[in-house]
C-alpha cells in the first residue's frame, strides 16, 4: 500500500473521492429510499401497467392476450364513451356556472361584514367537514320527491320537481350538492387574498371619487386574479374526474344522463370486467389531461407575470 | 371592536352615510343570512330527523323539529350495523396511516431539504411529476397491482401506499427548508448521526406541519369510501365510511330516522375534530391555497 501512492497518485485520489462522495451521499439516499420504493411500487408501476394493459385483453384465467389497438378503436367508435365524455364536459361547465364564481362574491361580501364575520366564516366552512357518505344521505332526503326542497317550492306554488330522476335536472342537482360542500374552502382562500390587498388603495380610489362597486371592480377583483386562475385550474382538474357523487345519488341514471367518463371507466372494469378497455380509457384521459394542464399552467404563468 | 381601531375595508364610514350604499349593504346582509340558512339547514334536517319517529319523517308536509325526541333511534342504529367494530377498524387504519406514511414522507422530505443528494433535480421530478397524472389513469391498474401483490383485503394496501404522496412531501420539505442549515451542521460536527438529526431536531421543530398532515390523514381515513370499498372485501374489516355506504346509503329499505341517527353519529367526530383543531385546519388551507 505504502508504495503505490507515489506511482499512481491521481487514480487513488479519484478513487478516494468516489468513496468519499458515496459516503457523503449514502445517508441522503438511504433516507430517500423508502419513498422511492413506495412511489415505484404504488404509483409508477400501476401507471406503466395501465399503458401495458391498454394493449391487452386482461384475463385472470386464460392469461393476457395482446390485442394491439383494438381497445382504442372500440373506444373511439363507442356511442356510450362519446355520451360519457359529453356528460363530463357538461358537468364541468355546470360546475363553473354554479360553483365557481359564487365563492368569490361571497368572499367579497364577507370581507365587508362588520359583525359576525368570524361566525360566518365558520358557517360557510361547515359543509366541508361533512363526510361524503353523510353528504349523500342528507341530499338523498332533501331531493326526495316528498322531501323538504319540494315542500319549500310548494309554498311558492311550484309543482313537484323530480330532482334526481329528471333527465335534465339530475346533473344540476349533483352539481348543487357538490357546490354546497366545496364552496367554503374556495371562499376562505379568496377571503385570505382579499384581506391581503393593501387598504390605502381603497383610500386613494375613494379620494379620487370611485364608488364602492368601482373599487370592487378595479381594485378587489384584479387583486385576487391569481386566485381566480388557481381555483379555475383546481376545479377543472377535479371535476374532469368526478364520478363518486354520481355513483351515490343517481347511479349514472336516469338513462345514462349522469354517466361521466370516470364512472364509465369503473363500470368497464368492475361491472364488465374489461380491465384492458378500462386501462385504455385511463390512458386517453392521461393524454387529454396532460395537454389541458400544460395549456392551463402556461395561462397561469402568464397571469402571474401580468 | 371600537370604531377607531377598525381598519377600513372596501367601504369607508363616509360611504356608509349614502342611502344607496345603505340599501346595497342591507341587501348583502339579507343574501348572507339566506346563505347561512342554506349552509345550516341540511345539518338541521339530519340531526332533527334522527330524533323523529318513523312515521314523522314521512309525514307530508315534512316537519323540521321533531314532535317527540326518540333517543332510542341511536340505540337501534348501533344494533342495525356494527358501528363499534367499524370505529375500531377505522382507528387501527388511522394509526397505521399516520405512523408508516408520515415516516416515509418525513425522511424523504428531510433528505431532499437538508442532506447531500446526487441527481437532485431528477429525483424531484420523479416525485413531483406524479401530481400531474390524473388518478383516472392508475385507478384500475392500481387495483390489479394490489391483487398481484396480495394486498387486497389488507390494511397494508393503505399503510404502504400512503407514503406515495408527492403533495405531502412537498409540504414537509418546504417546512424543513425554513429551518437553518447551520443547526444541523453544528449537530453533525458534534457527532450526531443523520437519524438523530431527523428524530431529535427536525421532527420536534416541525410539529405544526405534521399536525396539519395528521388532520388531513384523519379526514381522508374517515371520509374515503370508494377505494376502501374496493380494496377491503371482508365486511368485518370495513372502516366506517364504506360500511355506511354499503349498508345505509345504497340501501332502500332502511327506516329514515335510523339512517339519520347513524349519519349523525359518523358526522360528529369530524365536527369535534374541527372544533379542536380549527386553527391548524385553516392554516393548512392557507398553505394549500395561497402559496400555490
Amino acid at each position: 500500500m505504502s508504495a503505490i501512492p507515489t506511482v499512481q497518485p491521481t487514480n487513488l485520489h479519484a478513487e478516494k473521492r468516489i468513496v468519499k462522495r458515496f459516503r457523503d451521499y449514502a445517508w441522503g439516499f438511504i433516507f430517500l429510499l423508502p419513498a422511492i420504493v413506495v412511489f415505484c411500487v404504488f404509483l409508477w408501476l400501476p401507471i406503466a401497467k395501465g399503458i401495458y394493459f391498454s394493449f391487452m385483453n386482461v384475463d385472470f384465467v386464460k392469461g393476457n392476450l395482446f390485442v394491439g389497438l383494438a381497445h382504442y378503436r372500440e373506444i373511439f367508435q363507442s356511442g356510450v364513451v362519446a355520451l360519457a365524455a359529453r356528460n363530463t364536459l357538461y358537468y364541468m361547465l355546470l360546475g363553473l356556472l354554479i360553483g365557481y364564481w359564487i365563492p368569490s362574491v361571497v368572499a367579497i361580501a364577507l370581507s365587508e361584514l362588520r359583525w359576525f364575520q368570524g361566525s360566518m366564516r365558520l358557517i360557510v366552512y361547515l359543509p366541508n367537514i361533512v363526510p361524503a357518505v353523510v353528504l349523500y344521505g342528507m341530499w338523498q332526503y332533501l331531493y326526495d320527491p316528498l322531501g323538504p326542497l319540494n315542500q319549500i317550492l310548494s309554498w311558492f306554488g311550484i309543482d313537484k320537481v323530480m330532482w334526481l330522476t329528471d333527465k335534465g335536472l339530475a346533473m344540476i342537482s349533483i352539481v348543487i350538492t357538490e357546490s354546497w360542500q366545496s364552496f367554503g374552502t374556495a371562499t376562505l382562500i379568496y377571503l385570505a387574498g382579499i384581506i391581503g390587498i393593501p387598504k390605502d388603495l381603497y383610500e386613494a380610489a375613494e379620494i379620487d371619487g370611485a364608488g364602492v362597486l368601482q373599487r370592487i371592480r378595479h381594485i378587489t377583483i384584479p387583486g385576487i386574479r391569481h386566485l381566480y386562475v388557481l381555483l379555475f385550474i383546481l376545479q377543472i382538474i377535479g371535476t374532469s374526474q368526478g364520478f363518486m357523487t354520481h355513483v351515490a345519488l343517481t347511479g349514472g341514471g336516469p338513462n345514462n344522463a349522469t354517466l361521466t367518463y370516470m364512472y364509465l371507466i369503473t363500470n368497464e372494469a368492475f361491472v364488465n370486467l374489461n380491465f384492458g378497455k378500462a386501462s385504455a380509457m385511463g390512458v386517453i384521459m392521461f393524454v387529454v389531461m396532460t395537454t389541458v394542464s400544460i395549456i392551463l399552467y402556461s395561462i397561469q404563468g402568464r397571469s402571474k407575470r401580468a | 371592536m371600537s370604531k377607531e381601531s377598525r381598519e377600513r375595508s372596501i367601504m369607508s364610514d363616509t360611504d356608509f352615510r349614502k342611502p344607496q350604499v345603505k340599501i346595497g349593504y342591507g341587501v348583502m346582509l339579507l343574501a348572507l343570512a339566506a346563505l347561512a340558512l342554506t349552509m345550516l339547514y341540511p345539518f338541521g334536517t339530519t340531526i332533527f330527523s334522527s330524533l323523529k319517529t318513523r312515521q314523522e319523517v314521512f309525514t307530508y308536509p315534512p316537519s323540521f323539529f321533531p314532535k317527540q325526541l326518540m333517543f332510542e333511534n341511536y340505540m337501534e342504529g348501533f344494533r342495525y350495523i356494527d358501528l363499534g367494530r367499524a370505529f375500531a377498524n377505522t382507528a387501527l387504519l388511522y394509526a397505521g396511516n399516520v405512523l408508516i406514511p408520515l415516516t416515509v414522507i418525513g425522511l424523504a422530505a428531510f433528505s431532499m431539504s437538508q442532506m447531500k443528494l446526487p441527481f437532485r433535480r431528477a429525483l424531484t421530478m420523479f416525485f413531483m411529476s406524479t401530481l400531474m397524472i390524473p388518478s383516472a389513469t392508475y385507478l384500475i391498474p392500481s387495483f390489479l397491482n394490489l391483487q398481484n401483490l396480495g394486498l387486497i383485503d389488507s390494511y397494508w394496501a393503505f399503510w404502504l401506499a400512503g407514503g406515495a404522496n408527492a403533495f405531502s412531501i412537498m409540504l414537509v420539505k418546504s417546512f424543513f427548508d425554513g429551518i437553518h442549515k447551520e443547526l444541523f451542521e453544528a449537530a453533525r460536527i458534534d457527532g450526531a448521526s443523520e437519524l438523530r438529526c431527523f428524530f431529535q431536531l427536525a421532527l420536534p421543530l416541525s410539529k405544526p406541519v405534521f399536525a396539519t398532515l395528521m388532520i388531513l390523514t384523519f379526514t381522508n381515513t374517515w371520509n374515503d369510501w370508494y377505494w376502501p370499498s374496493l380494496v377491503i372485501s371482508t365486511p368485518e374489516k370495513l372502516p366506517i365510511a364504506p360500511l355506511v355506504y354499503k349498508n345505509i346509503i345504497s340501501s332502500m329499505n332502511m327506516p329514515m330516522n335510523i339512517k339519520f341517527s347513524v349519519l349523525t353519529i359518523i358526522m360528529a367526530p369530524p365536527l369535534l375534530f374541527f372544533a379542536i383543531f380549527q386553527k391548524n385546519i385553516v392554516h393548512g388551507l392557507n398553505l394549500s391555497g395561497v402559496k400555490g
